[in-house]
């Protein structure tokens, strides 16, 4: 499974936040998304999901244009979104979050999906029964990642997982994602951190003002002058 | 004492009828989010297709229950299609024009068809009663009752188990989020307005015999459901039966012990709706 952007460009209003971005994620590789505030990197997410509509420019999933489907049709053909600020069902708990995950998108494989999530995550086995308005930050993270897992996505796009965790909680969430990526997920991964998301991924992008101006090899970024002054603050 | 407790059953069995129809109204209410004045007329359909199958057909309406769920659930989805879904993302206040437009509309046609006379459906066991002790309990009220409550846990068991009933609730509690998990909220909205209407409408069915079919009787309702869950706490569901039960045991307090009590029992839902208002501006500030 291969997800390709080509050329995308689109905003809100008549504010336009992304200016022509090309970009590509293989199925089992990590891909690493990184810019500043306001470069549009959850944009770009959202507009790959369908959650908002492209100007101009193309979004395939294995060829396939997906122009016009809604987030529903999308997440059907096996793109998943861990979006912004988790969006977990607050008053549902844990498990009943889970199985929603799985219940419109895999059917059947249920089972399956609880072992691999409680395997990646064993914090959320025990907190099963709780409800998830009431589970800490990174819990929540946790879940709302282990709901996109549910239902068996091909190619997962993660929007900031870091956000509000401590560094270490940080660290386990990001190599629980590289797990995931192993599986044969492929993963496109916004985050804050740097640092710690160029450790995980393979290869990344680097988005400025709606544009990508750099891309390559983790590690090749990591060594970039600019990367270094702008993001690593070295 | 033994009057108080008498009391206390015929408010306790009301109560039943009364979820059930306020169920309806919370359904749309917190996962739609539709306003519906109208809801009570898919109560008066309900009651009008019982007296209409009765009085014509000589169908008992134990029967008529599963017709006027049917019927109700087919009207309530094309009023969604046709009327609801076009004002979804209007201001709220051009929404309850629309359902309070529609709830005029829908009790004058009634007017204009069946006339203002209130229309009872009287099956043979309609004056029914059970004997317990001292307590006398009407056959229907009771049957009614029980059915209320058969019908709610049915539609827990709904919320809690099945996909659909899951999906209902997720929509109710972020509707984002379920998008992204391949639930398209379109036809979750068709079909919660679809049961929301259709709990009213078999409610219907048993006011037809344990009060009357009329083209005002759902209207009533209507007020009354609105009082529920605004005690109940909008979007509140498990809160409903409580809260109907506060409404009904007032309901015959009132009817019993105040004097001339049958005549303001009718205006006892405003005193609920008051007192719940003004508790929950209370508890908030």
């Amino acid at each position: 499974m291969r997800l390709e952007v080509q050329a995308l460009e689109t905003g809100y209003g008549k504010a336009q936040v992304l200016f022509g971005v090309d970009l590509g994620v293989e199925a089992g590789e990590l891909v690493a998304l990184l810019g500043a505030n306001g470069a549009g990197k959850t944009t770009l997410l959202r507009a790959l999901s369908g959650l908002l509509r492209p100007w101009k420019g193309r979004v395939l999933l294995d060829g396939q244009d997906l122009k016009g489907l809604s987030p529903a049709r999308r997440a059907r053909l096996g793109l998943g979104h861990v979006p912004e600020g988790r969006q977990l069902f607050p008053l549902m708990t844990v498990e009943e979050n889970l199985r929603l995950g799985a219940a419109f998108l895999a059917p059947g494989r249920e089972k399956e999906g609880y072992e691999r999530v409680y395997a990646l995550f064993p914090r959320l086995a025990e907190r099963r029964r709780q409800l998830a308005g009431t589970l800490s930050g990174g819990e929540q993270q946790m879940l709302a990642i282990g709901r996109a897992l549910m239902g068996f996505p091909r190619i997962l796009l993660v929007d900031e997982p870091s956000l509000g965790l401590s560094p270490r909680l940080a660290e386990e969430v990001l190599l629980a994602l590289k797990e995931v990526a192993r599986g044969g997920v492929g993963v496109l991964l916004v985050e804050q951190n740097v640092a710690l998301s160029l450790e995980v991924a393979e290869r990344g992008y680097v988005l400025e003002h709606g544009r990508v101006v750099l891309e390559g090899p983790a590690q090749a970024l990591a060594q970039d002058p600019r990367v270094r002054e702008a993001y690593l603050s070295l | 004492m033994e009057l108080l407790l008498q009391t206390f059953l015929n408010g306790v069995l009301m109560a039943g009828v009364y979820a059930l129809v306020a169920t309806g109204l919370a359904l749309s209410l917190g996962v739609v989010g539709i306003v519906n004045f109208a809801h009570g007329e898919f109560l008066m359909l309900g009651a009008y297709l019982s007296y209409l199958l009765f009085a014509f057909c000589g169908v008992d309406p134990l029967l008529s229950l599963g017709l006027a769920f049917l019927a109700a659930f087919l009207v309530g989805g094309l009023t969604y299609r046709g009327l609801i879904r076009p004002v979804l993302r209007a201001p709220e206040l051009n929404q309850m024009l629309l359902t309070f437009g529609l709830s005029v509309f829908l009790q004058n046609l009634a007017l204009l068809l069946f006339g203002a006379d209130t229309r009872v459906v009287a099956p043979p066991y309609q004056a029914a009663t059970l004997a317990l002790g001292p307590f006398f309990l009407g056959a229907v009220p009771l049957g009614a009752f029980l059915l209320s409550l058969a019908l709610l846990l049915a539609l827990h068991a709904f919320l809690t188990r099945a996909p659909l009933g899951l999906a209902m609730r997720a929509v109710a509690q972020n509707r984002l989020a379920s998008g992204l998990l391949g639930i398209e909220a379109e036809g979750v909205y068709l079909l919660t307005f679809g049961l929301s209407a259709a709990l009213a409408g078999v409610a219907g069915v048993m006011l037809s015999v344990m009060l009357y079919a009329s083209p005002t009787v759902g209207f009533l309702f209507t007020l009354k459901s609105f009082a529920i869950v605004a005690l109940a706490g909008l979007g509140n569901l498990k809160g409903v039966l409580p809260a109907a039960l506060v409404l009904a045991l007032a309901e015959a307090l009132v009817s019993t012990y105040v004097p001339g009590g049958g005549g303001l029992v009718e205006a006892v839902f405003f005193l609920v709706l008051f007192l719940a208002l003004v508790g929950r501006a209370w508890r908030g500030a």
